[in-house]
């Protein structure tokens, strides 16, 4: 009978989470609908942003909330997936394909080579070097002269032969793809053996060891898995604003990042997405918001969105995915369980 | 017959009264909050003064600025911009402060068919080989202002020359066009780190090297660290300091009369003697408290110059404004500019001392003028 | 390159650690003690140079100013502690980034819309700013003399705070172990409080000195908090010694690194690549020094637990 109920609570769980995060991909599927009927065509543009954000918080969500691996480099991987695509059409080459490649090809070895130092660390010791890393790249690229340096360059939207990104909403759809592909990606390993080695070894590396794997392999694959996620992002990201600069790979840029799994949730499938959602319209809003009440102080929203994440520490366990199990979904299905 | 002549007259003159008049609407973007919100600030108060000054109409139009707060970040510039343009539906894109942001909205403003005014950042790439016809500078190319500095070395014969500033793009950008110009003896070419506070190190080697002058680009808070160091370690008996875009009417307030004696070059001093600007500054120091700096003069002129663009050409029609500004000799606080073939504008550049004003505030005077009408180097990489 | 120049900057190098040590000192206790993530100890920095030019334009008078700022300091720590900190002790250390980050954001804005967003004026007093010769034909700032003789001064007290008082017992038990110290029946809440409080205090006398040198802004203690983060990890968490010795390595690595690398490289490479690679390689050096250390000791150098 106990048997029955626990497994009842781990479908429960495992059911919610991922339904969430459907909910929201095919939200974004239907969304230029809503756009265009309620005539509001910039809003594709926040949509466009936010899935970004959303497949990069994806990719290091798998490292940061399922392999407990608290990076601050991951800004980095997006960068890089952005310059690809610079740098590439700075020598003439504009297909979009090759540079989704090259750019997955080259997070890829880089995630390799960074994660199989920086894993030596565990703790805040790990934080701090991928920290490092991220910086020595940042200043790497604002001293490349021909690149632009600090002020960056301007590009044009990837060739990929049929498809004009210029014309209204391929972008969109394009970008759409890789957040469905993403998460399909991201529900598969999670699920599979792997990803529960994977949160094995989060909660309890020596055990795993105990069982005769080699816990390092592990996590060097999903860090290898997560840079390449962002280096997707990344290059999207390039197409998108038409225009790459170090500044994409700021160290501060890691922290938003953070910020967005947290707020939406640390090792959820619906999170990342979730707390992208939250974060962008909170940057929209906030500022509009004080300024309506306060306009004197309208470019001081800051203010408030300090303790905005305290409270979302203090009272939010479990980010937004929780707070929304608690509120919605647990009611619905305790209503359910006592129908039975 | 009177009563026809009448109808005809009374036809006649509401055809020729101008239809409901149009509203023109510009996006004015600018850093309003973080770190760099003080410039913002500045630039929305002069904008807002030049809307009092033309009673909220240019050039006959009533005028709507929206402003936006760009954070600093090209994500959220380009977001931004596609904002004014697709959901406001704004005629003219002006402000930026940093030249990475102009990098990012250049081309999808000026390739939407919209006029795109900067207000401050002059990057080397929009001035030569990426320029479009739709961009207009109303501020300057970024290295017109060292190219003077070096011009004012090289006149007045100074032998040895220690160069200082930050290592990135507007730092080398500024070295390099002082370099264009000074043929002498550089001692020492040092690029600091972005952000550094504590420059003592770099000021024991200066001393080390001897240099008859000093000649520094540290905007914003470096500015004021580097002055407030310089004056403490005494180095004024060592050498000479010139500076481009360090000491102005953002960082004065905070030096005060460390800054005093200092010497450099800038395309706009709030002594200019021209009507225009001496009704900028009074009135800018009387509602606002304090001297404005030249990004406030620059954000003045972006509005002024709109005016005349409608003015001159009866309409707000990008093509037509195009054709008013680039031909034309747009009334500002520097007094009257031409545009060069590149959209950047053609004006003097003026040596400046920082003194005390009759008040006993710190502020800058100009004490020579170092080029007349002098057009930047990349226009002739420039072709529509 | 004359030695009395490479002298001078070993100076400038202990000035420069000297002020990252008091900085660092309260971050590793915090972090070593509390196993608290504190990113908003820059603010904490922010707060001392603010307290101290504030009060110092009110009364006319520096040394009041400093005097007055550094019981502030300590009790906007205390309070700082009491209704925040404490409840944050439990979670784990993401959601305490997401936490102090907030405080960074909170304080920041704070300041800005109580002293405005430009740059407060501050400046040395007439009657320290003068010259000692500490080398032949070589005047330094005696202020900035002040400064390391305040910053030794401070890492001596602690040091002997720390090894020979009863309450600095309980600190080093805490740092090595905080559950078996609870265990023992000291009060940990108490300890807790005036350890941060302490921590905040020695990073507003850093701020406070800092201010009449540099420009007292909103954000200004952010690049020192990097700094200092990557000073705990090379001096391992929780030692105040690691901290001290660390902090001495990484300001005269900065410091020497800045003005030697680009002449170093040029003996090596031709003009033009050294002068493109000195600088982005002197503004790394720190960082590949945390790594390079992290990668043959994991822990840090004098890490306190184990």
């Amino acid at each position: 009978m106990t048997g029955l109920f626990h497994f009842a609570n781990l479908v429960r769980a495992g059911i919610r989470d991922n339904q969430l995060l459907w909910m929201l991909v095919a939200g974004f599927a239907l969304f230029p609908l809503f756009t265009h009927f309620a005539d509001l065509p910039f809003w594709n543009d926040v949509a466009m942003r936010i899935m970004l954000l959303g497949v990069a918080a994806m990719g290091l969500n798998l490292v940061l909330g399922y392999g407990g691996m608290v990076s601050f480099g991951h800004a980095a991987f997006i960068g890089i997936g952005a310059y690809c695509v610079g740098i590439s059409q700075f020598f003439g080459l504009s297909n979009g394909l090759f540079h989704i490649l090259l750019s997955i090809g080259v997070c890829g070895a880089l995630g390799l080579v960074i994660g199989y130092l920086a894993l030596r660390t565990t703790g805040i010791y790990f934080i701090m070097i991928t920290l490092a890393f991220a910086q020595m790249l940042f200043f790497l690229f604002v001293s490349l002269e021909q690149f632009g340096g600090d002020d960056g360059m301007s590009i044009d939207r990837a060739d990929f032969l049929i498809i004009d990104l210029y014309e209204p909403l391929r972008l969109y759809f394009l970008i759409w793809v890789a957040l469905a592909l993403v998460a399909l990606l991201l529900m598969f390993i999670v699920r599979s053996r792997f990803g529960v080695t994977l949160r094995a070894i989060k909660s309890n590396e020596s055990r795993i060891e105990a069982m005769g794997l080699v816990p390092l392999h592990f996590k060097i694959t999903s860090y290898v898995i997560s840079a390449m996620i962002c280096g997707l992002a990344g290059t999207l990201f390039a197409s998108w604003q038409e225009y790459v600069s170090p500044d994409i790979m700021h160290w501060t840029r890691s922290g938003e990042l953070m910020i967005i799994i947290i707020l939406g949730g640390i090792g959820t499938l619906a999170g990342p997405l979730l707390g992208a959602i939250v974060f962008l319209l909170l940057e929209e809003f906030l500022p509009v918001a004080l300024g309506a009440v306060a306009p004197a102080y309208a470019e001081n929203w800051m203010i408030l969105f300090g303790p905005l994440l305290i409270m979302v520490v203090l009272f939010g366990r479990g980010g937004l995915v929780g707070l929304l199990d608690k509120a919605i979904f647990s009611r619905i299905f305790r209503r359910r369980m006592a129908v039975k | 017959m009177r009563k026809l002549v009448t109808i005809c007259a009374v036809t006649a003159a509401l055809t020729a009264m101008p239809a409901i008049a149009d509203t023109v609407k510009i996006g004015y973007m600018t850093t309003l909050s973080g770190g760099a919100g003080i410039i913002g600030k500045q630039m929305q108060n002069a904008v807002n003064l030049a809307m009092q000054h033309k009673g909220g109409k240019l050039g006959g139009m009533d005028a709507e600025i929206i402003y936006a707060d760009d954070q600093r970040k090209p994500d959220i510039a380009k977001q931004l911009a596609n904002r004014l343009l697709k959901s406001d539906r704004v005629d003219i894109v002006a402000g930026v402060i940093w030249s990475n942001l102009l990098m990012a909205i250049h081309k999808p403003v000026t390739r939407a068919g919209n006029l795109l005014i900067s207000s401050n950042a002059g990057p080397s790439p929009i001035a030569g080989d990426q320029c479009h016809e739709n961009f207009f500078s109303m501020s300057w190319q970024n290295d017109q202002t060292p190219e003077a500095m070096g011009k004012h070395m090289q006149d007045a014969g100074i032998k040895s020359v220690y160069l200082m500033a930050p290592n990135y793009q507007a730092g080398k950008d500024m070295l390099a066009g002082v370099k264009r110009y000074y043929k002498g003896n550089v001692v020492g070419e040092v690029y600091t780190k972005l952000g550094q506070s504590d420059f003592q190190a770099e000021l024991s080697a200066l001393r080390a090297a001897k240099p008859e002058t000093t000649m520094i680009f540290q905007p914003g808070g470096m500015g004021i660290n580097f002055v407030k160091q310089w004056k403490q370690a005494g180095m004024d008996q060592v050498s000479k300091l010139y500076t481009v875009f360090s000491v102005d009417g953002v960082s004065l307030p905070a030096l005060k009369d460390s800054a005093l004696g200092i010497l450099g070059t800038q395309t706009w001093s709030p002594d200019l003697d021209n009507p225009i600007n001496k009704k900028f500054v009074a009135d800018y120091k009387a509602q606002f408290g304090g001297y404005p700096s030249f990004y406030a003069a620059q954000a003045y002129d972006t509005i002024l110059a709109i005016d005349y663009a409608i003015a001159k050409s009866g309409s707000k029609e990008t093509a037509k404004m195009r054709a008013a500004l680039a031909s034309g000799d747009i009334p500002t606080t520097r007094g009257n500019l031409k545009m060069n073939t590149n959209h950047f504008p053609i004006q003097n550049i003026y040596l400046r001392e920082t003194v005390k004003d009759a008040d006993g505030v710190v502020t800058t005077k100009v004490i020579g003028t170092v080029f007349n009408n002098h057009a930047d180097s990349y226009a002739v990489n420039c072709k529509f | 390159m004359t030695l009395t120049l490479i002298l001078e900057q070993i100076f400038n190098g202990l000035q420069a650690g000297v002020t990252l040590f008091l900085v660092a000192a309260g971050l590793t206790l915090i972090l070593g003690i509390m196993d608290f993530v504190f990113l908003a100890h820059g603010a904490q920095v922010m707060i001392g140079a603010y307290a101290a030019a504030a009060i110092t334009q009110a009364t006319g008078n520096f040394f009041v100013g400093l005097g007055l700022a550094i019981p502030v300091t300590f009790a906007s720590g205390y309070l700082l502690e009491l209704l925040i900190i404490r409840h944050l002790y439990q979670r784990d250390h993401m959601e305490q980034v997401l936490a102090t980050f907030g405080l960074i954001l909170f304080f920041n804005e704070a300041i800005r819309i109580g002293f405005g967003p430009a740059a407060l004026y501050s400046d040395l007093p007439e009657s320290i700013s003068g010259f000692v010769e500490i080398l032949p034909e070589t005047p330094y700032p005696a202020y900035r003399l002040g400064v390391i003789a305040i910053g030794l001064i401070c890492a001596l007290a602690i040091h002997l705070f720390v090894s020979k008082t009863r309450i600095g017992a309980m600190v080093r038990a805490g740092a090595n172990n905080p559950e078996m110290t609870a265990a023992l029946g000291i009060n940990i809440k108490i300890l807790f409080r005036l350890i941060f409080a302490t921590g905040a205090c020695l990073a507003g006398v850093a701020g406070m000195m800092l201010g009449p040198l540099t420009s007292v802004q909103p954000g200004m203690g952010e690049p020192l908090l990097i700094l200092s983060l990557v000073v705990i990890i090379i001096g391992g968490i929780g030692s105040v010694r690691g901290a001290f010795i660390a902090a001495i390595i990484v300001g005269l690595v900065d410091t020497l690194g800045r003005v030697f690398l680009p002449s170093i490289l040029r003996l090596f490479f031709e003009q033009a690549t050294a002068d493109g690679a000195g600088p982005a390689l002197a503004s790394m050096l720190v960082y590949i020094l945390m790594a390079v250390v992290l990668i043959f000791r994991p822990t840090g150098l004098f890490p306190a637990k184990g």
